[in-house]
């Protein structure tokens, strides 16, 4: 074909036309969204993953990053809307509970992602993949105070002062509470007359981890209720503290992956949580921040498993949080923390 | 003529008050703990609002820190814009860039820098323990105060310019010629440049209480978890409690709160310019 001034200007037109329109000429590459924390997370993510996973499958992954509360509010904002802007959507399993709810997620299972047969069984939920968990433990300072027993060593009036709490955290701490208080995870009420105890003796609040890390650190508190795994993260940033399993029993917390029902890209997202679940992507999230693999095929270093794991003891006592109970009272136990307890 | 107003017009209309529209509806509906939200039509939230001792304390705090901040902007402000007003041509350009300089770093790095200033092993704890005035740390984060001053240093450029442009327009002869006639400084400025700067005192007190009332960063920031203002509150119910409706209704009191409150500020400045 001769090739005139008019053809080679209308090849030019439409190639230029299709390269601004990426869903006609990039259809194939769409990236999976995945809405996530930032910081040490979204950054393991990125180089677990993201990278040695899933780019040699040819998926590209974008992530939105963001708090976790933000994120809620955007699903459910998004909720009546065709197409969402997330595929995948991170979330801590009471939050994921309250939004699966809300019927917002895919059916997750062995069928769309196959690694979901090695999770441990009792982490598996239908709505969600389990990506990494821990379990809520007591940091104290060894140099300051003798190791406490269980959570009701914290009401100890000697630690006048001494007692420091995230904000951010009051389900966890109201769940604290509630069992120093004679109430379970169905039960949070007794949770009330025993942190209004704990005001009196002058806890410290502190807006966020980080606020209270600095707050160890400089030794104004010196102990509070946290995630092992963060404990483990301090005590490597070389923050004065060391761990004790609450005689209470230890209360899990599941970091999870759920895939919108409006996502724009299922498949990619379930490649995403098959990768998410792979041993190797697990045990980097182990090494560098302390969560415990979800999955029953990998194996960490004995030295870091016993750092950032439960004995078979303490695992057979840990607790799961009463998800139903608490999405049903949510609103009264926040009004009670920020009124009250704060007010 | 009228209808250049319009393409202007339909863009407010879709931008801001269509959602308004949807918020005031959404008000409206009731809170469920499992579905979110359910279609209704009751004035509940409002009424729980209102009624709630806690939201008329939070409500509270965030009027007197906004009233104290408009304030502390005005006596700051006044000497700082007639001083720029007055500049000559050459030194005023560099002077304007230097009054709106904090508004090129965003809320939450100066807060940052506050926080770096007033923690407490900030630099000033860490000085005067250095030197010996004080032996524990004084709690100066986490305090009304740091919340005033954090805001105050955000607002101030608003109402330094504002007031600037007024006194500008305020021939200097006539502060001459009331010199001339024997009124001492205090005096042509009580009654010369005061009264003919009044309609920028009420713009920029206007500004600047819009502002305050508004906060969400500094005080979030600066003011800690016990600390609460209006705007924190109302993020509280939407993005921590996920309670839409109870959410939306505090945010249309504090629309409303701030504009009455705004409008009979304005009332009384203007019948006393008027005089």
């Amino acid at each position: 074909m001769q090739t005139t001034r008019r053809t080679a200007l209308t090849a030019g037109l439409a190639s230029a036309l299709t390269a601004g329109l990426p869903g006609f000429s990039r259809a194939q590459a769409a990236p999976v969204i995945v809405g996530t924390w930032g910081g040490d997370y979204g950054e393991l993510l990125a180089s677990n993953i993201d990278v040695p996973l899933l780019r040699p499958q040819g998926v590209e992954v974008q992530q939105d990053v963001g708090p976790q509360d933000p994120r809620k509010a955007k699903l459910i904002a998004e909720r009546q809307s065709r197409r969402g802007t997330m595929d995948i959507c991170c979330l801590s399993d009471v939050d994921m509970y309250t939004m699966a709810q809300q019927n917002l997620f895919e059916e997750i299972s062995t069928a769309n992602v196959p690694n979901m047969v090695h999770t441990i069984p009792s982490l598996r939920r239908p709505y969600s993949a389990p990506h990494i968990y821990s379990a809520k433990v007591i940091l104290y300072n060894p140099a300051k105070m003798t190791a406490p027993k269980g959570y009701a060593d914290l009401w100890d009036p000697r630690l006048r002062g001494r007692v420091g709490l995230v904000d951010i955290l009051y389900l966890a701490n109201t769940e604290a509470a509630a069992l120093v208080g004679g109430g379970n995870e169905s039960n949070l009420v007794p949770a009330r007359a025993k942190l209004m105890e704990l005001r009196r003796n002058d806890v410290k609040l502190y807006p966020s981890n980080e606020a209270l890390a600095a707050a160890l650190k400089s030794e104004e508190v010196w102990c509070t209720i946290m995630w092992l795994a963060r404990g483990f993260m301090w005590k490597k940033a070389g923050i004065p503290v060391q761990h004790v399993v609450p005689e209470e029993g230890a209360t899990s917390i599941i970091f999870e992956m759920s895939v919108p029902k409006n996502s724009r890209n299922k498949e990619g997202a379930m490649k995403y949580l098959n990768a998410a679940l792979d041993p190797r992507a697990q045990a980097g999230f182990a090494d560098r921040m302390g969560y415990a693999p979800t999955v029953t095929n990998a194996t960490l270093p004995p030295e870091l498993s016993a750092q950032i794991s439960l004995t078979p003891e303490q695992q057979a006592r840990l607790r799961t949080p009463n998800y139903a109970y608490t999405a049903q009272h949510s609103a009264e136990i926040l009004d009670f923390w920020n009124k009250e307890f704060k007010g | 003529m009228a209808a250049l107003v319009l393409p202007a017009g339909l863009l407010v209309l879709l931008l801001l008050v269509a959602p308004m529209a949807m918020l005031f509806r959404i008000s409206l509906n009731e809170y469920s703990p499992t579905q979110l939200m359910l279609e209704a039509l009751q004035p509940g939230n409002y009424l729980r609002a209102i009624a709630d001792p806690y939201y008329q304390a939070v409500m509270g705090t965030t009027m007197t820190v906004a009233f104290s901040c408009t304030l502390l902007c005005l006596i700051i402000g006044f000497p700082a814009a007639y001083w720029l007003a007055r500049m000559d041509s050459k030194r005023k350009s560099l002077a304007v860039i230097l009054t709106v300089f904090p508004l090129l770093v965003g809320n939450v790095v100066r807060s940052a820098g506050w926080m770096a200033l007033l923690g407490r092993d900030g630099a000033i704890n860490a000085t005067l323990r250095g030197l010996g005035i004080i032996s524990e740390p004084l709690q100066l984060l986490y305090t009304q105060g740091a919340v005033i001053i954090g805001i105050v240093a955000v607002v101030a450029p608003y109402m330094i310019l504002t007031l600037s442009a007024v006194i500008e327009g305020i021939p200097r002869n006539i502060e001459e010629a009331a010199g001339n006639l024997g009124a001492p400084p205090l005096t042509v400025f009580r009654r010369v440049v005061l009264p003919l700067a009044l309609p920028g005192v009420v713009a920029g007190s206007v500004l600047v209480f819009i502002l305050c009332m508004n906060a969400y960063a500094t005080p979030v920031l600066l003011g800690g978890p016990q600390f609460k203002m209006m705007a924190p509150a109302v993020y509280d119910q939407f993005v921590k409690g996920t309670n839409w409706p109870f959410g939306a209704a505090l945010a249309f009191i504090l629309l409303l709160v701030t504009l009455g409150l705004t409008v009979l500020g304005s009332a009384l400045l203007g019948r006393r310019y008027k005089r």
